[in-house]
């Protein structure tokens, strides 16, 4: 299972979706690339999916707390990768000194889900292609590979449509909603390491062990935590990935704070 | 993870996790805490049971999926509602699986949502089943009543032609005979749970047969028309003669493409582009293959399975794999249901819940194989108002 053929399963697989959602919408299309391990192999496979030739946009929400090395990591490779690279911001909000001191909850609403919903709007986007897995948290588990969001960005997660054989999915958005593709949900975190190694792919250096804490998450500098590790490589990552006990999102402030606020704030559009 | 509402799929799936040591230590405080606070002792569903109307209403809504490390390597567990009204959720979760594992309560064996997963599992040509007999802790770990609960599903097993290896005494609440064999069944000398797994037979290989690559789409590269897909089956090298259905035509693989480089030869289930040494009208929908006897043709014979009533003088809307267009029922020879209760003889449309074997005719032709042949050409889904409202298997 852990061999190479096991990762060209997962690849192929992604690559069908993100083929079909392109077939469906052309440049409706948008990727969502955050400069994390798992947004930065999707934007591989979007790569790979179109032979190096990529007709679709790509977009980084920037609620301007993020890590520094993020900034830098964007744009080296969004010029070396030639990515069409729409950054987007909700700059009122920001001006209205709205921050994460505050209210985490309000925070990740207004910065991210907001920002999107902005940018969605201004180029019509129809479809949204992002980088979850199902085994980063339980309600992300319980996604669809191609799911609905209506005109609010509401998830009607009590009633999502049938898909068959990971292969027949209801491609149709509502009208004024959107469609989120999820090409990567059957990829584990171990997966996303291997795969890294395999085509080479960069990684930020905050995933990798300084003074005995590395992240195992990365987005806005203050709500996120190091855990204890020393894994300073690749190699030692996958292997501490092997015995871990310890969730990989356990240091996203975010996810913890109420109860269900993972599931509160999905259905209100985040990712 | 098929079964009964409340027969324990989801406690059991939870239960696995924790003693294989699958689990985050984040995701058990978690659990502990959601818990406490509903008054519950250590409440292993919740650890699949995300959504706060799950935890509320003591019930699985929607498919989910856990990794756990045991045996082998490992596997995905998929949770499924056992609650009959959530029939789309419970296939969608069962239609990802390669086996099965059938969760009854000991007490009550054969309940109807146990028959209408049983007949969900059949009807999508699950084979390998494994029975788990679960709240045995309940009885007292007798080992009458799990003869008596045994004897029962496997009489139902042997009246619709199933078979399975396995019946397995278990508690998930309190984990006997899941991750190890249990001193309070000392009378079951089979396995436990997860050596039960470790005989499961994975993928079957899809790198044998023919080869078969149906057009997702068309993109230009250089100049000329490169044609994208995953392959089903088989393997293609360059120059490799090839059939073009259902249009009928003859072509040959002058290029395999992938993100950087041409190759000599690709193998399923790889997604690569392929350039055609003809390649005129082949478009999304077309099959590439090596197989000169792919035939195509309008009329489907197919068994399906409703999720939404279908009105026989419906248009349909048609999907195998890229090939789809409109189609309709010509005709129903049999009707039966996945439930238990009787079909009345006057039907005159389908309803959620029943099997029929029909003739469906199609506008266009399309080229399919049998389910046993290839099943990625041998299943299909029809839709109606954008919506899947029946699967489909070809017999």
């Amino acid at each position: 299972m852990e061999g190479s053929a096991y990762l060209d399963e997962l690849e192929s697989k992604s690559i069908n979706i993100i083929r079909e959602a392109y077939w469906q919408y052309k440049e409706k299309l948008a990727v969502l690339w955050s400069m994390g391990k798992d947004s930065t192999a999707l934007v591989h496979l979007v790569r790979k999916a179109f032979l190096g030739e990529v007709p679709v946009s790509f977009i980084h929400i920037d609620t301007t707390f993020k890590f520094s090395q993020i900034y830098a990591f964007r744009d080296k490779y969004a010029k070396e990768w030639g990515i069409n690279l729409i950054i987007v911001k909700n700059s009122a909000a920001l001006a209205r000194g709205i921050s994460p001191d505050k209210d985490r909850f309000n925070c990740c609403d207004s910065l991210k889900t907001v920002a999107l919903k902005t940018a969605i709007d201004k180029f019509g986007f129809k479809v949204l292609l992002l980088a979850i897995r199902r085994d980063e948290h339980l309600i992300r588990a319980k996604e669809r590979y191609f799911s609905q969001r209506d005109k609010e960005f509401k998830w009607d997660y009590n009633d999502q449509p049938l898909e068959m054989w990971a292969q027949y999915y209801k491609t149709e958005h509502e009208e004024g909603g959107h469609l989120r593709v999820h090409p990567m949900l059957h990829w584990r975190e171990i997966d996303i390491w291997k795969y890294i190694k395999r085509e080479k792919l960069p990684v930020i250096d905050l995933y990798f062990a300084k003074n005995n804490k590395r992240y195992r998450s990365i987005g806005c500098q203050c709500c996120c935590s190091p855990v204890e590790s020393s894994a300073d490589s690749i190699d030692k990552i996958i292997r501490e990935l092997e015995v871990s006990r310890v969730a990989e999102r356990s240091g996203r402030a975010q996810d913890k704070e109420k109860e269900y606020m993972m599931q509160k704030l999905r259905s209100l559009g985040y990712m | 993870m098929a079964g009964e509402v409340d027969s324990g799929k989801s406690t059991l799936i939870g239960r696995l996790l924790y003693d294989t040591g699958s689990l985050h230590k984040t995701a058990m405080d978690e659990v502990s805490q959601a818990s406490r606070l509903s008054g519950n002792i250590l409440e292993f569903a919740y650890l699949l049971d995300g959504l706060e109307e799950e935890r509320r209403g003591q019930l699985t809504i929607d498919t989910t999926q856990a990794f756990c490390r045991c045996a082998k390597s490992g596997f995905w567990f998929i949770d499924v509602p056992g609650h009959a009204e959530l029939l789309k959720n419970m296939l969608c979760g069962s239609s990802y699986s390669q086996a099965a594992i059938l969760v009854t309560d000991a007490t009550k064996p054969l309940e109807d949502g146990t028959i209408r997963h049983i007949n969900v599992l059949k009807f999508l040509g699950i084979e390998q089943i494994i029975v788990v007999l679960n709240k045995l802790d309940i009885l007292g770990f007798s080992k009458d009543a799990f003869e008596s609960a045994k004897s029962e599903i496997s009489a139902f097993f042997d009246s619709i032609g199933i078979k399975t290896e396995y019946f397995i005494p278990v508690s998930a609440r309190q984990g006997d005979n899941l991750a190890s064999k249990s001193a309070k069944t000392f009378w079951y000398k089979g396995p436990c749970l997860i050596s039960a797994l470790s005989s499961l037979e994975g993928n079957k290989a899809g790198k044998k047969g023919g080869f078969y690559f149906p057009v997702q789409d068309v993109y230009v590269r250089k100049g000329k028309p490169v044609f994208m897909g995953t392959i089903l089956s088989g393997q293609i090298r360059k120059n490799d003669p090839v059939y073009i259905s259902p249009a009928g035509k003859r072509d040959k693989i002058r290029a395999i493409k992938v993100f950087g480089k041409n190759k000599l030869s690709a193998m399923a289930p790889e997604s690569i582009g392929l350039e055609l040494a003809g390649g005129e009208g082949v478009r999304r929908g077309q099959i590439i293959s090596s197989d000169a006897g792919l035939s195509s043709g309008i009329e489907i014979a197919a068994k399906i399975l409703c999720v939404r009533p279908i009105n026989l003088q419906d248009k349909l809307f048609f999907s195998c794999v890229t090939q789809q267009g409109i189609c309709s029922i010509k005709q129903v020879n049999k009707f039966s249901s996945i439930s238990s209760g009787a079909i009345p003889d006057n039907k005159v449309c389908l309803d959620k819940e029943d099997v029929a074997e029909v003739l469906i005719v199609m506008q266009e032709p399309v080229s399919v194989k049998k389910f046993n042949q290839l099943e990625a050409l041998g299943r299909f889904v029809l839709k109606k108002d954008r919506e899947i409202v029946a699967a489909g298997i070809i017999n």
